[in-house]
């Protein structure tokens, strides 16, 4: 399970494959995800407005997409010694060819996806780190 | 080298040591080492906690010696002999009263004026001396020549150099095939 941060219109995605990799993903992996929950926007759509919501949102509940992993609860080493923990495990929804599908992101992000190369993520992003 | 701060205890983090932890809110908190980190995330305070630097600025530990070191430094102040005056002399100047200092100076400062008054108008003495001496001179030179010759000389040179092979310049240097 994971935050996914960028205004796509889910909100909690929980992952089902990590791409490329026997193991755990880490921060600059590719993903498959399944979203979990949806994200509600502004205060007029309330708990009932599920139409206004998914008219709003490019994926629904149930969606099977591709993300990238930003942000790790996990704490690991950079080469320069330091050591990088987050609160969460973040992640950024993303389509076949790569590129975000939305077009804002909230919150830090992870130095180590530019050297992954996506730098796209990254020039959405308020900070990285 | 950069170094941080530990945000909890205040400790200096040099590079390859310590964590980073960053918060949902986005704030960073860096820690030396898993004591100040577990106490960090136990939300203990670290004024109250008594070896954090935040606690000991508090209740104004280690600041007397600080103090008194500064104070220390600032004091120095030492007589010394300097270039032409040994610490005699000078210990003795200053010990002499103000008019009596005043008056002494006035006549070292007199005296070295008359002395190098005298010792320039020697030396335009001397130069004008010099000055009518070559002047005389001047118009007796024996190797002087008029332009004519010169010019002729000049073109003779160049003849006499400029053969078949000189008109045609030096031969091209061959170019090196190996090292």
């Amino acid at each position: 399970m994971c935050n996914v941060i960028d205004n796509s219109g889910a909100a909690v995605a929980e992952c089902v494959k990590v791409l490329k990799m026997k193991r755990h993903a880490k921060v600059g992996d590719r993903i498959i995800v399944v979203v979990q929950k949806q994200r509600n926007f502004g205060p007029e759509s309330g708990p009932g407005g599920s139409v206004s919501v998914s008219a709003a949102n490019k994926v629904r509940r149930g969606d099977i997409r591709h993300a990238v992993v930003v942000r790790t609860a996990k704490k690991y080493q950079r080469p320069d010694g330091s050591v990088v923990k987050f609160d969460d495990n973040a992640c950024v929804l993303i389509n076949k060819g790569g590129e975000p599908i939305g077009s804002r992101l909230s919150g830090i992000v992870g130095r180590e996806i530019r050297e992954k190369g996506w730098s796209k993520i990254l020039s959405l992003a308020p900070m990285h780190l | 080298m950069r170094t941080y701060d530990d945000t909890f205890s205040g400790q200096k983090i040099y590079p390859g040591k310590g964590k980073l932890f960053v918060r949902s809110d986005s704030k960073i908190f860096r820690f030396q080492n898993g004591k100040t980190e577990s106490l960090f995330l136990q939300r203990k305070n670290p004024r109250r906690i008594a070896w954090t630097v935040l606690c000991r600025r508090q209740r104004r530990k280690g600041i007397s010696e600080e103090q008194a070191k500064t104070r220390r430094r600032k004091q120095v102040k030492s007589q010394r002999a300097v270039v032409g005056a040994s610490l005699d002399v000078i210990k003795e100047r200053r010990s002499m009263r103000p008019e009596a200092r005043s008056a002494a100076r006035a006549e070292a400062i007199k005296l070295g004026k008359e002395k190098r008054t005298a010792a320039q108008s020697e030396k335009r003495a001397e130069k004008a001396k010099t000055a009518v001496k070559s002047g005389a001179g001047q118009t007796t030179g024996r190797w002087v020549y008029d332009d004519d010759s010169c010019i002729k000389r000049a073109l003779l040179m160049i003849n006499s150099v400029v053969g078949k092979q000189g008109a045609k310049g030096s031969a091209p240097k061959p170019k090196p095939t190996s090292r």
